[in-house]
């Protein structure tokens, strides 16, 4: 890890004691002015979601600051031990219900880690393809609600129309827009469909061009750069110690990315680079998001490279245990029929053990800890949301704020209310 | 490491299990001396009733069954016996090069508490109210234990196993 | 508005003019037929039809199915073509509750709230399984189904459904409207 040469975006620590993720009033400035609490309350339209915020404000500027979650808390942890392994796949993608390829795959690779599993290479780069693409719908997501928030209403029907497209070639292949449950423990749940890759390659070819047209509306705005530039400054040493990742700790000047530093699938095959931003402000933020969409499509249109010469290769492991056998087969074979009906009914079974999977997700480090008991079911399933973590980062944020900058801030930190409360 | 009671390797990954009483020391020095300055993830764990299921364990490999391993297929093969109730893992990581990871668990029973971490990972605050709220696990030390996830006034700690699921029993329109 | 003689008398020759023995062009249809309807027009007919042309929608998006909510907002799936592209922030100016992903219990509250704040006549859609049943969720902290507290006019299946399915929903909610069904609420009670 590198921390890029910077300069001091303030000395030592803004981190609230002693609660971090608390501001409080001073108390000469409570008995003194008056403070006004304002309830952001779960139901606003910048909040990204049931967000509740208990403001205290002197004036314009914000003096306190305490963040309610829990009002999207669905029980996610408790409903997957109910189920087979095979049928707790579904859950993991509406926790960050942006990116929900991203979560499926680290539930997905954290059997994978318990089981021992060889995962062919077609599938391999599929999931790196899909992941890929599922970075910039969330990044779309976002740029499109964070423009909105503050004003650059355009950028919503931008963003959008590029998300269509996205979300095409995801029911192209897996038959669904959202929560598309195409990953099984093994590899995929089937083939890759004829026709993917020419849209594919057509989409890749446009993309850039619209990521373009995005810089060009707000790069250079200066009403965008009057709204973000030195809004909601996070230090490198704070953004640690706070456990940020992903862009908010790369826009801190923080080298870190985990598809570089522990690779994972085909990402230490494909060429792209990470960008870090020296000052920790909403516009670094910004650039690091608008960045990664460029290196997406490159990873995108690599993948596709190696894809297209793998027609006809396997897409699932072979390991009957696991893995339904193919429909054909049930006519004939006694063990086919035999198998499948296990694995419906009952389940396939994961040895005994715990695993902690991480992976790059587009909001930060998404982790899964996984407790098997060798059972059906798993015993303990525990998500580490990375809008959870980066929630934690407000009260740091919001030092020196005055109220139009607290969207910004909140907005910045890319937090979806799922992953939050799971 | 000061507290150190045991450690165990698997899948590629590290466990440190310490005492209790002396969390706080054994994540400073892993934080100062071994360069653990990340806190991805605090996980509680409830294992009541483990290895009461009679799970049969897992049947086969990727590359054939263990034909020479003891009853094999039968509901004699039982998980590893857990010393506690609860586990508490935390989940650390090194920002440097090759990504060292490294799982810090502490084993209490139900009421026995945990001393907060906030001081040494300021993160740890939300995780650990979170394990407090959904496990029932008394955070010591903490500067803001109160619920997070649930309601303010809920009873119960729903990620416990002897706390139900919950929900309703869904009605099918043939039933009327 | 009444018309008292058709448009004919007052010009519209020209074709018989220029073509003697037309007879009447499918344009003097249309007309008679449009003067016959409008001149039937009732004052709850007319009211039923602006209800639904203009019916501004609140910004209630929870979860997963909020982001479908968005992308009918967005170019492709042009809700403003019904008038609808107005999400209104504050419940006090909106008629449409779209109830998008789950809630949870401690949500409930502020759910009612929100319906409470409403000013009649309002409709509610419960969009996605999750608002319609409590979906795939059937736990301790899921409110299985959002019938339970407000009263729900229309159903959309899906998790989430997809834009057109809404979109479905929302026509389907204004031919009620038009055919004169009152709101739920006036139907089921404050909650059914």
């Amino acid at each position: 890890m590198a921390i890029l040469e910077r300069p001091a975006i303030y000395e030592g620590t803004r981190i609230p004691s002693p609660i971090p993720t608390v501001l409080q009033v001073p108390d000469e400035l409570r008995e003194g002015g008056d403070i006004l609490q304002v309830n952001f309350g779960p139901n606003h339209p910048s909040t990204h979601g049931v967000l509740r915020l208990i403001v205290d404000l002197n004036g314009e500027e914000v003096v306190g600051l305490e963040a309610v979650i829990g009002y999207l808390h669905t029980g996610f942890e408790k409903n997957m031990e109910q189920k087979t392994w095979w049928k707790a796949i579904t859950y993991p993608e509406r926790i960050d219900y942006v990116a929900f390829q991203n979560n499926e795959y680290v539930f997905v690779a954290a059997i994978e880690k318990l089981l021992g599993l060889d995962i062919p290479p077609k599938a391999v780069w599929m999931r790196t393809l899909l992941n890929e693409l599922n970075r910039l719908h969330s990044h779309l997501v976002w740029l499109g609600t964070s423009g909105l928030e503050l004003g650059a209403i355009s950028m919503f029907w931008y963003a959008f129309r590029e998300r269509e497209q996205i979300l095409d070639l995801f029911e192209l292949v897996t038959g669904y827009r959202m929560h598309t449950r195409y990953f099984q423990a093994g590899g995929l749940a089937e083939d890759v469909p004829r026709g993917f890759y020419p849209e594919c390659r057509k989409f890749v070819e446009w993309m850039p061009k619209a990521i373009d047209d995005y810089e060009a509306l707000l790069s250079r705005n200066e009403i965008w750069l009057e709204r973000t530039k030195g809004i909601g400054l996070l230090s490198a040493e704070d953004a640690i110690a706070l456990g940020q990742s992903g862009p908010v700790l790369r826009a801190s000047g923080v080298d870190w990315d985990l598809r570089k530093a522990e690779p994972y699938l085909a990402y230490d095959q494909v060429d792209f680079d990470v960008p870090v931003y020296p000052n920790g402000d909403v516009y670094d933020r910004y650039k690091v998001h608008v960045d990664e969409m460029r290196q997406s499509v490159r990873i995108v249109a690599q993948c596709l490279d190696v894809l297209e010469g793998m027609e006809g290769e396997p897409w699932i492991v072979d390991d009957r245990k696991i893995v339904l056998p193919p429909r054909e087969e049930l006519h004939t074979s006694m063990e086919s029929l035999i198998h499948h009906f296990k694995i419906v009914t009952e389940g396939y079974r994961v040895p005994e053990g715990e695993v902690y999977v991480a992976i790059e997700a587009p909001r930060g480090e998404m982790g899964c800890y996984v407790v098997s008991d060798g059972g059906p079911r798993p015993w303990r399933v525990k998500f580490r949301g990375t809008s959870f973590v980066a929630l934690e980062a407000t009260a740091t944020c919001m030092s020196n704020a005055l109220v139009a900058d607290l969207i910004a801030i909140v907005g910045s930190l890319d937090t979806v209310m799922g992953e939050v409360d799971r | 490491m000061p507290g150190y009671v045991s450690e165990k390797e698997a899948h590629g990954e590290q466990t440190v299990v310490v005492e209790p009483g002396q969390l706080v020391e054994a994540a400073l020095h892993l934080r100062d001396e071994e360069g653990f300055s990340f806190l991805s993830d605090i996980s509680a764990t409830d294992y009541l009733g483990w290895g009461q299921k009679g799970v049969a364990g897992y049947i086969g490999t990727t590359t054939g069954r263990d034909l020479n391993r003891p009853a094999a297929q039968g509901f004699q093969i039982l998980p590893e016996l857990k010393p506690k109730r609860f586990s508490m893992s935390y989940h650390l990581l090194a920002l440097r090069p090759g990504a060292p990871r490294l799982r810090l668990q502490v084993w209490v029973e139900d009421g026995e508490p945990v001393p907060s971490v906030v001081e040494v990972w300021p993160t740890a605050d939300w995780h650990e109210r979170e394990a407090y709220d959904l496990m029932g696990i008394r955070i010591e030390g903490h500067p803001n234990l109160a619920r997070i996830l649930m309601d303010d006034d809920w009873e119960g700690h729903p990620l416990r196993k002897d706390y139900p699921i919950g929900g309703e029993p869904v009605r099918f329109s043939s039933e009327e | 508005m009444a018309v008292n003689r058709p448009l004919r008398d007052y010009g519209l020759k020209s074709e018989r003019v220029l073509w003697r023995g037309k007879g009447p062009s499918s344009f003097e249809d249309e007309v008679e037929g449009l003067e016959q309807r409008l001149g039937l027009t009732t004052l709850e007919k007319a009211v039923a039809w602006a209800q639904t042309k203009s019916m501004w929608p609140d910004t209630f998006g929870l979860a997963c199915c909020a982001i479908e909510m968005m992308a009918i907002v967005s170019a492709r799936y042009d809700i403003a073509r019904f008038g609808m592209e107005a999400f209104r922030a504050s419940p006090r100016q909106a008629d449409l509750l779209i109830v998008s992903g789950r809630v949870a219990h401690k949500m409930a509250a502020p759910l009612r709230q929100i319906y409470d704040q409403m000013l009649e006549p309002k409709w509610v859609i419960a969009m996605g399984a999750c608002a319609s049943s409590g979906g795939m969720f059937n736990n301790y902290t899921t409110l299985q189904g959002v019938d339970k507290i407000v009263a729900v006019d229309v159903y959309v299946p899906g998790c989430p459904p997809r834009p057109e399915a809404l979109m479905e929903g929302i026509i389907r909610l204004h031919e009620r409207i038009l055919a004169g069904i009152p709101p739920a609420y006036e139907v089921r009670g404050v909650a059914s």
